[in-house]
C-alpha cells in the first residue's frame, strides 16, 4: 500500500516537524515562524550533497540536519541578544531572503526546484522501511521534546520564557537556553527536510513559503500549544483529514473549496470553542506544584 | 484536566483513523467494471480559478466519450483529486490514484507538480500525462512522464522568430516574471531573437508577489526597444501592461499562451489592442471550438478561463479512450507499462478540440503554434507558425 505508506511518512514528518516547533514557539516561548526555512535547509542541504558531492544518504541527512542546527545558531544568536520580538522580525526575513536566494541560483535547481535526488535506498527495498524509519524518528523526537521541556532544563525553559528578568537574576545564562532550544527544535526539522528529500526526490522553494509556516502552527495551535501529544494530534488530523476528504466521493466543484476551507475553519473553530487546542496544557499552577512536590521529596 | 486531555485525544484520534478507513473500505469496493484513469489539478488555492475549469472540460469530454457508447461498450471513468498546484499535496493524490484507484495512467498538470509526481510514476510503472505544464525540462523526467502540451520553447520560439524576422523588430526587451515558466522562456526567447539577428536591450526579471514593476519599466524605457516581450503570468501580465502604457512606452508588446485570454481584454480595454499572445490550440475559427466556447456561454455563462488549456484537458480523455480501446481489442492486460507502449505505438491521434497529436519517443509533441494580436477588442488570429 504506496499510498498509506505516504501518508505515514507525510505524518511522521509533520509529527517532527509540529513537536520541534512546538519547542521553539511553546515550550521556550521563542515567537519565530521561520520553522519551514530549517526544514529546507536540511532537504537542500542533504540533497545537494548527496546529489553532487556524491555523499551516502544517511550521512548527507545527517549533514543536514547539522546544517539546519548551524543556520539557527547563527540566527538567533544576534536576533535573540535584543530582545524576543526581533527574533520573529529577523526569522520572517531569513525565511524570505533563503527561500530567495535558493530561487535564484542554478546550483539549487532555481525556481524550477531541485530534480534527480538519490533515494535514500536502492529501488529493491520494501516501501515499508522507510515508514518504519520516518515513524521511528517521529516517536524519538516527540520523546527528546518531552524529556526536554519536563525535566529540570523544562521548568528552567519555563521560567525563562514566564520572566526572563528573574530568570537572569538567578544567575542564568538566558541567552544560552534561547539558542540551545532553538537550535534543537531546528536541528530537528532540519532532519525531517532530509527524511523528506531522499523520499519524495523533488524539492521546490514554494513548498517552505509563509504557507506552511501558518500549516506547521495550525497543528502546534490546534492540537495544542505546549503539550508533548498536542502536536502530534494536530499533525496527524491535518494531514490525514484532507486525504480522508476526498474519499466522500465528492463532486470536484465541491471538493476544492471544502479543502480550502478546511485550515481556516479549523482555525476559526478552535479559537472560539477551543482555544487551549485539542489538548489543553496543564496550567502553570499545575507545573508550580509539581516542582515544589519534587524540591519536598 | 489530565484525563479529559487523554480521553479527547484518543476520541480524536480514533475519529481520524476510522474516517481513512471508511474511506479506503469505499474505494475497494468499486468494482473494476470500467476503464478508469486519474486527473489530478488544483481545485483548490490561487490556481484553482484555472483547475476547476480544465476539470470541468475533461469531465465534459468523458461524458461525451461515454455517451457515443463509452470504449467498447464499457465505461470511461475518471476520479479527480486536488493538487492545490502543490508538490507536496500532487505526490499525495498521485500515490493515491496508484495505489487505490489503481489506474494505469493519470493526467497531471502545473510544472512543479508534475515533477514532483514524476519518481512516483516511474517507481510504480504508471503513466503520467501532463496536460498544460510547459517546462522545457518535463520531456527529461523519465520513461512515464510524457506530455500532450508543447512544451515552452515552441511557442516562445515561433513569436520571437515572428518579431525579429516578419515584424523586422531590432530591438528587443524582455520582461519576465522570476519563477521557472518565466526564466526558462525568457532565455528562449533571448536566445531565439539573438540568433535571429536582434539585440536584446533590456532583460528584466519581476518578483513572482510584486504588485509594482516601475523600476523594471523604467529600466526598458530607458533602452528604447522596438517590441517589448512580457513573460508573465495571465493574472499580473493585464496589470504590467497596463503601468507601462502608463509610464509612457508605446512600443507593440508580445507575450505567451497563459496571455491569451479573454481577462486580458475585459481588464485593460484600449490598451490590450495589438498584444501579440500565442495560442497551442485551434480558435475560433475552428467550428468545434466555436461550439465549445458557445456551450461555456450556455452552461456556466461565461468563456473558460485559459481557453486552450481548456480544450487540451477536454481532448485528452480521447487519449485514455484510444489507448483503452486498444488495449481492449488485444485483450492485454491494464497495466501501466501497457498502457505506455500501447500509447506510443498508436502515437498518432486525432483530437476534437486540438486536432492532430503526435507523441514522440523522446517525450515531446509537435503542434503548431497560433499567433493572436487583439484587435477592435477581439483576439483574431496573426499567423499560424507550424
Amino acid at each position: 500500500m504506496e499510498y498509506l505508506y505516504t501518508i505515514i511518512i507525510l505524518v511522521g514528518l509533520y509529527v517532527v516537524l509540529a513537536s520541534s516547533f512546538n519547542l521553539v514557539i511553546g515550550y521556550a516561548g521563542l515567537i519565530s515562524i521561520a520553522h519551514p526555512v530549517f526544514y529546507a535547509i536540511g532537504a537542500y542541504g542533504s540533497a545537494l550533497l548527496a546529489r553532487d558531492f556524491g555523499w551516502p544518504a544517511p550521512l548527507a541527512m545527517l549533514a543536514g540536519a547539522l546544517l539546519a542546527v548551524a543556520a539557527s545558531i547563527l540566527l538567533a544568536l544576534p536576533s535573540l541578544r535584543v530582545s524576543g520580538d526581533y527574533l520573529l522580525i529577523a526569522s520572517i526575513g531569513f525565511q524570505l531572503g533563503l527561500l530567495e536566494i535558493i530561487k535564484n541560483v542554478s546550483w539549487t535547481g532555481g525556481a524550477g526546484g531541485l530534480t534527480n535526488i538519490p533515494a535514500a535506498f536502492a529501488p529493491s527495498t520494501p516501501h515499508w522501511v522507510y515508514a518504519v524509519i520516518v515513524v521511528v524518528v517521529a516517536a524519538l523526537s516527540v520523546l527528546a521534546v518531552r524529556a526536554v521541556a519536563h525535566g529540570a532544563y523544562g521548568r528552567a525553559m519555563s521560567a525563562l520564557r514566564d520572566d526572563e528578568l528573574a530568570f537572569s537574576m538567578l544567575g542564568r545564562n538566558a541567552v544560552a537556553m534561547k539558542v540551545g532550544s532553538f537550535a534543537l527544535g531546528c536541528g530537528l526539522a532540519g532532519f525531517a527536510g532530509a527524511l523528506y528529500a531522499h523520499q519524495f526526490r523533488y524539492l521546490a522553494p514554494d513548498q517552505f513559503e509563509i504557507l506552511q509556516s501558518s500549516a506547521i502552527l495550525t497543528m502546534v495551535v490546534v492540537g495544542g500549544l505546549r503539550t508533548t501529544w498536542g502536536p502530534v494530534v494536530g499533525a496527524v488530523m491535518l494531514q490525514a483529514l484532507p486525504q480522508a476528504i476526498t474519499f466522500m466521493n465528492l463532486p470536484p466543484s465541491l471538493l476544492g473549496p471544502l479543502q480550502g476551507l478546511l485550515f481556516t475553519g479549523l482555525v476559526l473553530v478552535f479559537m472560539f470553542i477551543r482555544p487551549q487546542g485539542l489538548i489543553p496544557a496543564a496550567d502553570v499552577w499545575t507545573g508550580a506544584k509539581e516542582a515544589h512536590d519534587v524540591g519536598r521529596r | 484536566m489530565k484525563l479529559m486531555s487523554r480521553s479527547i485525544h484518543r476520541r480524536a484520534a480514533l475519529a481520524g483513523f476510522s474516517l481513512l478507513a471508511l474511506g479506503l473500505a469505499a474505494g475497494a469496493a468499486q468494482a473494476q467494471e470500467t476503464f478508469k484513469f486519474g486527473l489530478a489539478m488544483p481545485l483548490s488555492g490561487g490556481q484553482a480559478l484555472y483547475g476547476q475549469d480544465q476539470v470541468k472540460a475533461a469531465e465534459w469530454g468523458v461524458a461525451a466519450i461515454n455517451a457515443a457508447g463509452g470504449v467498447n461498450g464499457k465505461k470511461l471513468e475518471m476520479v479527480v483529486l486536488d493538487t492545490r498546484a502543490d508538490p507536496q499535496v500532487g505526490i499525495q493524490s498521485a500515490n493515491r490514484l496508484i495505489s487505490v484507484d489503481k489506474t494505469p495512467a493519470f493526467i497531471s498538470a502545473w510544472s512543479a507538480v508534475v515533477k514532483a509526481i514524476a519518481p512516483v510514476a516511474n517507481d510504480n510503472k504508471v503513466v503520467q500525462l501532463s496536460v498544460g505544464a510547459n517546462s522545457a525540462e518535463i520531456a527529461k523526467l523519465g520513461d512515464y512522464t510524457y506530455t500532450t502540451f508543447p512544451l515552452a520553447d515552441i511557442d516562445i520560439t515561433a513569436v520571437a522568430n515572428y518579431s525579429a524576422t516578419t515584424l523586422g523588430k531590432k530591438k528587443a526587451a524582455v520582461l519576465y516574471i522570476n519563477n521557472e515558466t518565466g526564466v526558462v522562456a525568457a532565455q528562449i526567447y533571448r536566445d531565439v531573437f539573438t540568433k535571429a539577428g536582434g539585440q536584446v536591450v533590456a532583460y528584466e526579471a519581476y518578483d513572482p508577489k510584486a504588485s509594482d514593476w516601475t523600476g523594471s519599466l523604467l529600466k526598458v524605457r530607458a533602452a528604447n526597444p522596438d517590441i517589448i516581450h512580457i513573460q508573465g503570468l495571465v493574472s499580473d501580465t493585464p496589470q504590467v501592461i497596463a503601468q507601462m502604457r502608463q509610464l509612457g512606452l508605446q512600443q507593440p508588446v508580445s507575450s505567451y499562451s497563459a496571455v491569451y485570454n479573454p481577462k486580458l481584454i475585459e481588464q485593460l480595454g484600449k490598451a490590450a489592442e495589438g498584444v501579440i499572445a500565442t495560442s497551442l490550440a485551434p480558435g475560433l475559427e475552428s467550428k468545434p471550438v466555436a461550439d465549445y466556447v458557445e456551450r461555456w456561454r450556455k452552461e456556466v455563462g461565461r468563456e473558460p478561463n485559459g481557453l486552450p488549456y481548456t480544450q487540451y484537458l477536454y481532448d485528452a480523455p480521447y487519449i485514455m479512450a484510444a489507448v483503452f480501446k486498444s488495449l481492449d481489442d488485444k485483450k492485454l492486460p491494464i497495466t501501466g507499462e501497457n498502457f505506455r507502449k500501447e500509447m506510443l505505438a498508436i502515437k498518432s491521434f486525432d483530437l476534437p478540440l486540438t486536432g492532430k497529436l503526435v507523441i514522440n519517443e523522446n517525450h515531446t509533441v509537435n503542434k503548431p503554434v497560433y499567433l493572436m494580436q487583439v484587435k477592435d477588442g477581439k483576439w483574431t488570429q496573426l499567423a499560424v507558425v507550424n
